[in-house]
């Protein structure tokens, strides 16, 4: 038998062990992403379901003209940078310190992975307790201490804000963990290196840690990243995009457009803008791993 | 200057082991140092502990007369090469190199100018804009070589700088750091498990076992006159034989050997007759052994040989002490020697090449004085 026969033997036989599991994946991902793709290009409301009425993008030229769309792109992105960014600089701080702990690590790991362990909805659920105005022991305590109780999820200006609070009580530990496992897995011998060639701590951070922990750093930031972008539950369950639309999440807007106002073929619309923007993301995300073997 | 001077070191672990037990060793301005001894022995953290890497437990260690105890690592003005070289992966070679001249302010082109003779002396200057990553093994080592070099400090501390290399290049890179030494001056210790590099590049070896030194001396010195048996069946390959046996009267008699043998001629009667009645470990190095007895000191003893190893320059054979079923071994004779394995043959000895060591605590006994 020639080489080429065995080649395209091993390849079909390939083939036949991952079709279950492609045809698993077609049926439950890509036949929903292509469906509602083919829906944006239609105009489909649940009011009148007649989607067979082909209306090409007039759909993605609503959505784009739209400006409370606009305007939840906009809240998105804001609330993704503040979370990202602040979720990163605390949990860089709490993996620098607990690099360096020796005594108790499972224990203090045990604590940190307790609220990433929890299930968003129960975490909107006890904080949305925690912060009610009157009844919540958040503003208990403030009042207790001789500070005013500050209305945590009904005011325009503190609302987003303490959703991002909330995102960051739950989701640090996953930076955290991440980090910590680059930093844990650093060479040693850079920094005694380092200390012999006069470096501070300060200079082996800047340095050392920084440049070495890029790749892991950059991998962490953009999986965080996606993730933030998808934001729901907390939304649905804190908020409901309120007040107003002070918290108003796109992916809370996109739920909202398909089964409050039941605009379906709109809320396709606004999915595969926002579901290119995140392939857009997952695609530098996948180069720049493939980048780093 | 660089006098490096240890005084009754020892380095204490929390978990109750002492990885240096009171060591003391006067490293002299300029000389190349040899810290030797098999993995675990404690010669790694003796020179952690002079480069400021390791906290010392008890002891001093002392830089041209200063105490050093607390002094940081960046001020002893010391360099280090470690093992794996330890370069900053994410910076070119010329940032490696000038890393630490950065960190203490040295003007820019004082720096670039260091760094082109550096590089010029190891043949590096073709490598100054790559990335650790894209460089060989032997590269590498020269880079790490290199940012020590820069730095001009007081000595260099070699931490098994040469173990990762491959057979060939080690031996290059051996002749190449005495050579280096010789032009530079300036203090090297230098440690490894490798008896070779201690015999070939040292000027002293010292020899560490257990925490402990066991032996300093130079290399033919500590070769000739092994202070016990570890040292003796540490240095040189293959390594020196050593059998258990009484010296009984006149007569040696190895143990599990029925048979008597005479342990030498008069003359080294002689010189063992203090000895006689003591339990001891006798030792021979397989480089004494000769096809013809050499004088009236000369020793005869039948060896029933179990295999032949040919070399080459030389034949490599080990044999049964006193016929088959003794004591096994290693004798190293000409390459033109003729011997097949179960083949019984008189190899003959110097009495006075004999080393003996007392039997329970294995140091060396006082050795009749060579003619």
């Amino acid at each position: 038998m020639s080489l080429q026969t065995i080649d395209s033997r091993d390849r079909a036989f390939g083939w036949l062990l991952s079709l279950p599991a492609l045809l698993a994946l077609f049926v439950v991902i890509l036949f929903p992403v292509l469906w509602a793709g083919w829906t944006s290009l239609h105009d489909y409301t649940l009011i009148a379901p007649n989607f067979d009425t082909f209306t090409g993008s007039a759909n993605y030229q609503k959505a784009v003209a739209s400006g409370e769309f606009r305007h939840t792109l906009w809240l998105t992105a804001f609330f993704v940078l503040a979370v990202v960014a602040l979720e990163f600089l605390l949990g860089f701080l709490v993996a620098l310190m607990l690099n360096e702990v020796e005594r108790f690590k499972p224990i203090y790991y045990g604590i940190l992975l307790c609220p990433l362990l929890m299930n968003p909805v129960i975490v909107g659920l006890i904080w949305r307790m925690f912060l009610h105005p009157q009844l919540g022991i958040v503003n208990y305590l403030l009042v207790s201490v001789g500070l005013p109780a500050v209305n945590w999820l009904g005011d325009t200006k503190v609302a987003l804000w303490t959703i991002v609070l909330v995102d960051i009580w739950h989701q640090v530990s996953f930076m955290i963990v991440l980090l910590l496992a680059g930093l844990s897995a650093l060479p040693r011998e850079p920094y005694e290196a380092a200390r012999v060639d006069g470096a501070s701590a300060l200079q082996c951070f800047w340095h050392i840690t920084l440049p070495l922990m890029r790749p892991v750093i950059i991998v962490t930031l953009l999986i965080r990243l996606i993730f933030a972008v998808k934001t729901y539950d907390l939304i649905y369950i804190m908020t409901r995009g309120g007040p107003g639309i002070a918290t108003d999440l796109v992916s809370y807007f996109i739920y909202r457009t398909a089964f409050v106002s039941l605009d379906i073929g709109l809320a396709s619309a606004m999915s595969i803008v926002l579901l290119a923007v995140i392939l857009g993301l997952t695609a530098y995300l996948y180069r720049y791993m493939r980048s780093l073997a | 200057m660089g006098r490096i001077e240890l005084d009754a070191i020892t380095k204490s672990y929390a978990s109750g082991v002492d990885a240096v037990r009171d060591v003391s060793l006067d490293i002299r301005d300029g000389e190349f140092m040899i810290l030797l001894g098999p993995s675990g022995c404690g010669k790694s953290t003796t020179l952690r502990m002079i480069a400021g890497l390791e906290s010392i437990t008890s002891g001093e260690i002392r830089i041209d007369g200063h105490r050093v105890n607390e002094v940081d690592p960046a001020d002893r003005n010391i360099a280090i090469v470690f093992q794996n070289y330890a370069l900053y992966p994410h910076m070119t070679v010329r940032a490696n190199l000038g890393f630490g001249l950065k960190l203490r302010h040295v003007p820019a082109d004082e720096i670039e100018r260091r760094i082109g003779a550096i590089a010029a002396t190891l043949g590096i200057a073709a490598l100054l804009d790559r990335k650790p990553a894209q460089l060989s093994g032997g590269q590498r080592q020269r880079v790490a070589l290199g940012r020590a070099l820069v730095r001009e400090p007081r000595a260099f501390l070699l931490d098994e700088p040469l173990s990762n290399l491959d057979a060939k290049l080690r031996a290059a890179m051996r002749t190449e750091l005495v050579k280096l030494h010789r032009k530079l001056g300036t203090t090297i210790v230098h440690v490894t498990h490798d008896q070779v590099e201690a015999m070939t590049m040292g000027e002293r070896i010292c020899i560490m076992k257990d925490g402990r030194i066991v032996q300093v001396g130079r290399p033919l010195e500590v070769y000739r006159n092994p202070a016990d048996t570890f040292v003796a069946s540490f240095l040189a390959s293959p390594p020196m034989n050593l059998i258990a046996g009484r010296l009984d009267n006149l007569k040696w008699r190895p143990r599990g050997v029925g048979r008597r043998r005479d342990a030498s001629g008069d003359a080294g009667a002689a010189a063992f007759a203090a000895l006689a009645g003591r339990e001891v470990t006798l030792g021979f190095r397989p480089e004494d052994f000769h096809r013809a007895p050499t004088g009236d000191t000369s020793t005869a003893i039948s060896a029933h040989v179990v295999a032949v190893e040919t070399l080459g320059p030389e034949v490599i054979l080990v044999a049964e002490l006193g016929g088959r079923g003794g004591p096994e071994f290693m004798a190293r004779m000409p390459g033109d020697f003729e011997a097949r394995p179960d083949q019984v043959l008189d190899l003959h000895f110097d009495a006075r090449d004999l080393h003996v060591f007392d039997a329970a605590s294995g140091r060396a006994l006082p050795r009749p004085a060579r003619v």
